[in-house]
This record gives structure tokens, C-alpha cells and sequence, in this order.
């Protein structure tokens, strides 16, 4: 059978040492601003966020609503991004472990791995295409981090 | 043969087919109509906790929003064939809600549904509706579904089960044969689910007029009445003649157009609720999810042979997935209208099947073109090459070594199988020595092992399949658990000037009723066919019909036409006699006109119609008029049969298969039309090559479908099929009175086995005995691997 589990992978390099990233994303209102298609972020609990987002990525669009929050945090090295996204499209629940890898003095490399679990139209329609939709909205969200710590 | 009759008349409905002037539901426009949008589920199995429906209500042309908590057919739509449990215990029924209250047991099942003044507003405010699910673990796999711990689908019963049934002879018997048997070949697979995918989507129109307390229901069904009969006394409560069902022009049904669905009911609910007409047309999305689908059989299957490779014993077990509910005739199909064709062509001594039928939480089955024959030939088929390969036999002798000595039901009796059936009429060894003709068999033989050296891998594969269809005799069917009867009705109206208006309770979607009746009726009154109508589909027009499936219109409706012809006929034949003022017998009828015998006296057919309806002079005592319905309740099932043979090449990097030439000599009995009845058999068997390479339904393991759309889910295209080389032979059928048999399913039943054994025999020198279906070139790769 094939699993409906779809994995989610990857890597970024970013000019900055773990210790600017690390505060950064946990930083709420940068957050709000380099996640692609987000409406709103509230913060309801420590690490917990409710977020609206509106995502259209080829046939794939639809307003997510649900919470977001950060789980098992090691400084400056780990964490666990929680998503639970609900939308009329269908439903994401993802579980992704992020790591910050300092490659030399003023360099690190963020990884991420983990699994998102899709329902209804999403599955139905969109599991071909979804991996390349999260492998976009992930360069997004880097290319802003790094825009936004350019910025700084 | 008549001036008609086998003749290749061109289809009269063709023209508004071909120039899109076809009258289907969704083209119906009435005035003031609402459009309806459904609210789906997105799991396969969750509680529902709560819905809101508060922001779709006041959402723009919004007329009304309803779930289940207003009251719509709590009952739900009901199951149309009971099938016991073999120990005595009766089927499990669960309901089927119209809109689901408290549990999801499928994806796509509608929540709440939504009407708007258009088809965009209602779909916009269907998004509207809020719904908090708890998502719970789903199985979708049949033998799964069995398993201990499996997630239940309806948590009144302690297990899955909707069925547990068996059919033939005594299982320790076929066990001891086995165990006895020279060679016993073993098959374990899955004839996998499969979507119909009818061209024109369901569609229907619900319109409540509160001046005459009417409903009109607009439906592209097979089975206008049945439909009725089914909303009207099992879900809605509504008085039957207080209803109207019309399915006009319907673009295809292959089985998936029997069920009687949610929608249809649901529909007719809101109307008299909104006092406008309201339409919903399901969209291709909505198709996959929600139309019946076919097959879901996980098989394991042995077979005994003698040393001589005489078939000993053959046992089955099966687990067929019903689905989250049970469709109109969702327990028939795996059960009564499958292992009752385990006998095949061949004289198996000793049977035995049982099935095992699970609820699932997935979309339910029905029938899908064959209904269970293409699964039983399949099993046949497939397991009789294995064993041949592995007996080191040539697959059509074995076949010849077992098949059924030709008999023709009149001066031979009958083949009683040992699956309750007996078969009509037979001769199975022609359409095998014919359809080995046409292939050149002994040569390709000879080409294949030659073009093996070259590295180039050719197979071929032949099925001998049997079918039951023209259903069926009301009594048998009732005693195998249908509720319903299975006669049809003809209704032969004569007009006054000698034009005829036939009304058949069959149901054409696609098959050409509207030529091939009239070229009988035609023919059997002797006059034009211009002055033949053949209409069909509305209640109440047609007296109460069965529709279409199960290959029945010609054998059953066109029974049924037949006896009111000749009541016609003996009636015309009084006034005639009285007309030309001689005796009845002295009057013999041809070319539409009665004629004293050894004179030139006579009187046309119109001559006499008109009399019927000016009876001025007229015979003494005899009613006026020339109209007359029958109703036909056949003697037995039809058996078609005939022989497929496939051969392909497949690319030997790639897994890739090459249909090249695909061979069909079937035996419908007698042919009305050949040119309908080639492109039956060509749609057929472009169904069954889709089952074979391309097409299934796959659910993943928490019951999300993954090929919900045409990107995923392959269709055949006219690539993927060689010219389809025809023939027929011709053994009637001798229980209906033109002698048919059927022939709209043969071509899905005979060929799906044919080109998985010819793939199989072009990779046998690799060790590969079987593939899973479809042969996807990643599977048949795969094989040649290992």
C-alpha cells in the first residue's frame, strides 16, 4: 500500500551563525513576515501560535487555519515544528525536526526532516504535485529568513 | 434473417449523439431552479462533533443549508439483494444515511448540502460550512478488514462482516480431491477496485409541484422504476404515483447507474422543502469519490488436475469488499451473480467458493460491466493457463481436454453445473477452434519462440469465458435473495393510421435500443421502420420496467415487445377476417398485410389499425383499438460465451506492454445488429483491457484515495488498443423467442484475463507465473527481475 505519508526533506544554507537563526524563528513577528501566504500569527501559548495562511501553488489553493507550535526545543541546535492546518481543501498535519548545523564561524546549515500527513482534496488531488508545492514554499521561507537577517 | 433483422442498420440515435444534441439531465433548464453543492467529508472515518452552518446560510444566494438533524430520510437508501450468512444468520444491513449525523465511513461522504440560485454560490457557501471531525483509524482492504482489531465500520456488529456465504458442492469433499489430485495449482491475488467513470457524470433534478403535489425527478439512472420504487416506499415514504422518474439520454452506466444513491432521494426531500426544482451534477472529482465501484476481490483459489489434466476440484476463498455501506446490489454481485459461474466451459466434478463480504470504509461497490462474471472467468482463466504452463501443457488443449461437449438445449437438455445454474445452450469448443483460427495460433507459436532468441519477448493468452445474463427469472432471483422481480415489460401501441409507439421498460444507455427494437418490431409487423418508435425511460409512459444490466434488453425487454406483437397480430388477424370475410385460418400475414390464402385478397396492416379505432363495420364482441402490454418473465438466464485471445510484446527494459492484436469470437446466439453488436463487444473489451494494464482505485492505509483524478487514475486510450479482430458463431438461445443471449458485457468479461495470461506467457521463460493487475510497466518490470 502506499503511504499517504508524504516526507518532507531538505536543506538550506544560510550567511549567519546558529545563533541569529535560532532567534529568529523563534521570533513571532518574523516569523508572521517570512512565512509565505500567512495572514496572521497569534501567539496563544508559550511556542504556540494560531495561523491563517492562504496558499496557492498550481491547482493547489486553499485558506488554512489551525495552530502551529514548536516542540522540543534544544538551543540553538533542534527543534520539532508541529502543524495542524485545517482548510476546505483538506487537512495537513506535519511533524518536522529542524536542526541548525553551524558549518564554519558565520555559516549554518538548516536541516529539516519530517512527515506531513494530507487528507481530502489535497490527498485526492494534490499528493503528485505536493512534495514540489513544499519544496517551494521552503526555498520562500528561507530566501525571506535571509532577507530579513540581512535586514537586521 | 429478415428484411432488418441482422442486418448492420446504422444507429438512429447516433445523430443527436454526434452532434451534441443528446438530452441529459444537466441539460434540462427549469424554470426557477436552485443548484445544489455537497459538503464532503475529507477522512474516510471520523465522529463528526459538530456543524456549523450558520455563515454558508447567509452566505450570497443562499436559499437553504440542511444536515442530517432536519430530518431527511432517516432511514436512508436500501439495500436491493439480501445474502445470508451460510450458517443461517441474515445479512447485515446497516442504514445508509442521505447525510451522514454522527459518523464519516467513506471519504466524500456528504455532511450537509447546500442550495444556492447558482451552481457557483451554492459551491462557494458549501466551503462555509464548518465541521469538526475526530479522525479515526480506517481499513480499506477487504481481508484486512476481517482481521483482528480491524477499525469497524459500523460498531453495532462485532466484526466487519456483512456476509459470510458459500455456494457449491460440500467444501470437505473439494478438500479430499484436492488432496488427492495429480497437480493442484494455487493463484493468490487481488482483482483490484476499479471506478466506473461513465462519460456523463450522475445528474439529477428534483422539481416539487405543489399544484398537483407532484414530484418529477430528472435522473440518469439504468433503472427509472426501480429508482422510483426505492425512493419512493423505502426512503422517502412518498406515494409511488405521486412521483415521476425521468432518465432520458444517459451517457453510460456500466453497472455504476442501478444504485439507487443519497443524492437522488435527497434531492426530491428538498425540493418540496424549497417548493423550486434543485440540480446537482456530480464533477469528476465527486465521481471517483461517490459512484459505486467495481470488483475488490482478494482471491485465493486452488485447482486439481487428473495426470491426464482433467480439472479434479476447484476451491476458493474470497473476501469482496461491500464498502462503508451496501449499494442496490452491491451483496449480489461477488456472490450469486460470481460463483454461480464457477463452473465455467469446463466439467469441474467439484466446487466450492465462499465469500467472505466485508464492509470497508471506503466507497461502496455495485455492479461494474460484468458483475461479477469477469471475476469469476478471470479466476478460471488465469488459473487454468498457470496450471497448463505448469503441467507442461498447451493452454487450448487443456481447455479442449475439459470443456462442456456442445449441447443446444432442445435436442440435448440442458448443462446443470454444480453452482445451482443450468446453462441453455452451448458449444465451446467452436468459438476456441475459431478464434485459434484466427489468431494463426500454431504459428505464432512458432514466432515466438523464434523472436525469444532475438530477445524480443511475445506472449499470447487465451480466455474461454461463460457468462449468465438476459436476468432473470423473478423466481430464482427471489429465491436467491433479490427483492425485486426481474421480468420486463413491452408496451406495443398501434396507432389508428398504422404507426407504431413501443414503450420498454428497459433502459438504454448507450446500447441502441432505439434501433435494434425497432428492427424486430419492424420486421415482425412487416412494415417500415420509420414507423417504429421506440421510447423509454419515463414512469409514466412506460408501465413498470426493470432497466437495463445484465445484458437483459434484448433477451428480457425484447421478449416482453414480442409477446404484445403477437397479441397484436391475433387481433389484426380477427379484423382482418372480418374485413376480407374469411375465415382467421385461411389468413396468413406477411410483409404487412393479411392475405386469403391462394388469393389476392388482402388488407394492409394500416388498413386494419384503422378499423381498430373506426370500428364501424367491425367483428361482433371484439374491443376496439390495437395497443397491448406484456410482461416477460424469461424461463432461465442467457449464457454467452466465447473465446478472447490476446497477444502482446513487452519491452524488455522497460516493463512496457504492447497490446498487439487482440482476438474475439464470441456467441451471443442471435444477432440482431452486427455493427452493435461488434461495438459492444469492442467496448467491452476495452474495459476489460483497462482492468488488465491501466486502471485501480487505490485507497492509501488511512483511506484517502489517492487516484481521484485523471492524472492518477489511467484510463485506456485508442493507443493502448490494437484493431479488435471479431467474429461470431451462432447457438441460439432456445428459451426467448428470438433466440439472444446478451451480448453488452462479453467483451468486459472475456478479455481482462486473456491479456494478463499473454504477458505472463511472453515472461514465462523468466520464471513469471502471474502479475498483479494492473500490469503497470513498473510491476511487469519488476517481475522480470525477480
Amino acid at each position: 500500500m502506499i503511504s499517504h505519508k508524504m516526507k518532507i526533506n531538505g536543506k538550506y544554507d544560510i550567511n549567519a551563525s546558529s545563533d541569529v537563526i535560532w532567534k529568529m524563528i523563534l521570533d513571532p513577528e518574523v516569523l508572521e513576515k517570512i512565512t509565505p501566504g500567512i495572514k496572521s500569527l497569534e501567539t496563544t501559548d508559550t511556542d504556540t501560535y494560531k495561523a491563517v495562511s492562504e496558499v496557492k501553488i498550481g491547482p493547489v489553493k486553499g485558506a488554512f487555519n489551525g495552530n502551529l507550535s514548536i516542540k522540543d526545543k534544544k538551543e540553538k541546535e533542534s527543534c520539532l515544528l508541529v502543524i495542524d492546518q485545517k482548510s476546505k481543501i483538506g487537512n495537513v498535519v506535519a511533524e518536522i525536526g529542524i536542526k541548525l548545523a553551524p558549518s564554519e564561524e558565520t555559516n549554518t546549515e538548516i536541516q529539516y526532516t519530517g512527515e506531513a500527513k494530507l487528507s481530502g482534496k489535497l490527498a485526492v488531488m494534490g499528493q503528485r504535485i505536493m512534495s514540489g508545492v513544499v519544496s517551494t514554499l521552503s526555498k520562500q521561507f528561507f530566501k525571506a529568513l535571509e532577507k530579513e537577517i540581512e535586514n537586521k | 434473417m429478415g428484411k432488418f433483422i441482422g442486418k448492420a442498420v446504422k444507429r438512429r440515435e447516433d445523430a443527436r449523439f454526434l452532434k451534441g444534441a443528446g438530452k441529459y439531465t444537466d441539460d434540462i433548464k427549469l424554470p426557477k431552479m436552485t443548484q445544489a453543492a455537497f459538503v464532503r467529508s475529507p477522512y474516510a472515518h471520523a465522529k463528526i462533533l459538530s456543524i456549523d452552518t450558520s455563515e454558508a446560510k447567509n452566505a450570497d444566494g443562499v436559499v437553504a443549508v440542511y444536515t442530517a438533524q432536519d430530518g431527511c430520510g432517516e432511514y436512508g437508501v436500501p439495500c436491493g439483494w439480501q445474502v445470508d450468512f451460510k450458517n443461517g444468520e441474515t445479512m447485515r444491513e446497516p442504514q445508509h444515511p442521505l447525510l451522514a449525523k454522527d459518523k464519516i465511513r467513506h471519504l466524500g461522504e456528504a455532511v450537509a448540502i447546500v442550495i444556492a440560485e447558482s451552481l457557483e454560490q451554492a459551491r462557494d457557501a458549501a466551503e462555509l460550512v464548518e465541521v469538526d471531525y475526530e479522525e479515526l483509524p480506517a481499513v480499506t482492504d477487504p481481508k484486512k478488514a476481517m482481521e483482528e482489531g480491524a477499525p469497524l465500520v459500523h460498531d453495532q456488529w462485532e466484526d466487519n462482516a456483512a456476509f459470510d456465504w458459500c455456494i457449491g458442492n460440500d467444501r470437505a469433499e473439494v478438500e479430499a480431491a484436492l488432496e488427492n489430485a495429480h497437480h493442484v495449482t494455487e493463484m493468490e491475488y487481488i482483482n483490484q477496485r476499479v471506478a466506473p467513470n461513465a462519460i456523463e457524470p450522475r445528474s439529477y433534478i428534483a422539481d416539487y409541484d405543489v399544484n398537483t403535489d407532484k414530484w418529477t425527478l430528472y435522473t440518469s439512472t439504468q433503472n427509472p422504476h426501480l429508482i422510483r420504487l426505492l425512493l419512493c416506499a423505502f426512503v422517502l415514504g412518498i406515494p409511488e404515483h405521486k412521483v415521476r422518474v425521468v432518465s432520458y439520454d444517459v451517457g453510460g452506466g456500466f453497472g455504476s447507474k442501478i444504485y439507487h444513491y443519497t443524492e437522488e432521494a435527497i434531492l426530491t426531500w428538498v425540493s418540496k422543502e424549497i417548493g423550486r426544482p434543485v440540480k446537482w451534477t456530480s464533477d469528476r472529482s465527486e465521481a471517483f469519490l461517490t459512484d459505486a465501484h467495481g470488483r475488490d476481490h482478494v482471491v485465493h483459489s486452488k485447482m486439481g488436475f487428473d495426470k491426464d489434466g482433467k480439472i479434479v476440484a476447484h476451491l476458493t476463498d474470497e473476501y469482496c469488499g461491500m464498502g462503508a455501506y451496501l449499494s442496490t446490489f452491491a451483496p449480489a454481485v461477488p456472490t450469486y451473480l460470481h460463483g454461480t459461474l464457477f463452473q465455467g466451459v469446463y466439467t469441474t466434478p467439484l466446487i466450492h467458493l465462499n465469500v467472505v463480504g466485508p464492509f470497508t470504509h471506503a466507497v461502496p461497490v455495485d455492479a461494474y460491466r460484468g458483475a461479477g462474471r469477469p471475476e469469476a472467468t478471470y479466476l478460471l482463466e488465469r488459473i487454468i493457463s498457470k496450471a497448463a504452463k505448469e503441467m507442461n501443457m498447451d493452454p487450448a488443449e487443456l481447455r479442449f481436454k475439459n470443456f462442456i461437449p456442445p449441447f443446444d438445449g432442445v435436442k440435448e437438455s440442458g448443462y446443470q453445473t454444480q453452482v445451482a445454474l443450468q446453462y441453455d445452450s452451448g458449444n465451446y469448443h467452436g468459438t476456441l477452434e475459431r478464434g485459434l483460427e484466427m489468431l494463426g495460433y500454431e504459428d505464432f507459436r512458432k514466432e515466438q519462440s523464434e523472436a525469444r532468441k532475438n530477445g524480443r519477448l511475445l506472449g499470447v493468452g487465451i480466455s474461454t469465458y461463460i457468462e449468465a445474463c438476459g436476468i432473470a427469472p423473478s423466481a430464482v432471483v427471489g429465491s436467491l435473495g433479490a427483492r425485486a422481480g426481474l421480468y420486463e415489460v413491452g408496451h406495443v401501441r398501434v396507432q389508428p393510421t398504422g404507426k407504431v409507439s413501443v414503450y420498454t421498460g428497459a433502459h438504454s444507455h448507450g446500447q441502441g435500443h432505439e434501433t435494434v427494437f425497432a428492427q424486430f418490431v419492424a420486421d415482425k409487423l412487416g412494415i417500415p421502420m420509420d414507423d417504429v418508435q421506440i421510447e423509454h425511460g419515463d414512469t409514466e409512459q412506460v408501465a413498470f420496467g426493470m432497466g437495463t444490466y445484465g445484458s437483459r434488453s434484448l433477451a428480457v425487454g425484447g421478449s416482453a415487445i414480442i409477446k404484445s406483437i403477437e397479441k397484436v397480430l391475433e387481433k389484426g388477424a380477427k379484423i382482418a377476417a372480418h374485413k376480407l370475410e374469411a375465415a382467421e385460418e385461411d389468413l396468413e400475414y406477411a410483409e404487412g398485410k393479411w392475405t386469403v390464402k391462394g388469393t389476392d385478397k388482402s388488407i394492409s396492416f394500416g388498413d386494419v389499425s384503422l378499423t381498430a379505432y373506426v370500428p364501424h363495420d367491425y367483428p361482433e364482441g371484439l374491443e376496439p383499438g390495437l395497443d397491448y402490454s406484456s410482461f416477460y418473465d424469461p424461463a432461465n438466464f442467457t449464457y454467452p460465451f466465447g473465446t478472447h485471445i490476446a497477444v502482446v510484446e513487452v519491452d524488455p527494459d522497460t516493463g512496457k506492454v504492447d497490446l498487439k492484436r487482440f482476438v474475439a469470437c464470441d456467441d451471443v446466439g442471435n444477432v440482431m445488429n452486427p455493427m452493435i453488436v461488434d461495438g459492444q463487444i469492442h467496448g467491452g473489451v476495452v474495459q476489460g483491457i483497462g482492468q488488465a494494464l491501466l486502471e485501480e482505485v487505490v485507497y492509501d492505509e488511512s483511506g484517502q484515495m489517492i487516484t481521484g483524478s485523471y492524472m492518477d487514475y489511467a484510463m485506456p486510450r485508442a493507443d493502448d488498443v490494437p484493431m479488435i479482430e471479431t467474429d461470431r458463431t451462432v447457438t441460439p438461445c432456445p428459451h426467448n423467442p428470438l433466440g439472444v443471449k446478451g451480448a453488452g458485457e462479453a467483451g468486459a468479461i472475456g478479455s481482462t484475463p486473456a491479456v494478463v495470461s499473454a504477458v505472463v506467457d511472453a515472461l514465462s521463460h523468466l520464471g513469471v507465473t502471474d502479475i498483479q493487475m494492473p500490469l503497470t510497466p513498473q510491476r511487469v518490470w519488476k517481475a522480470m527481475q525477480n
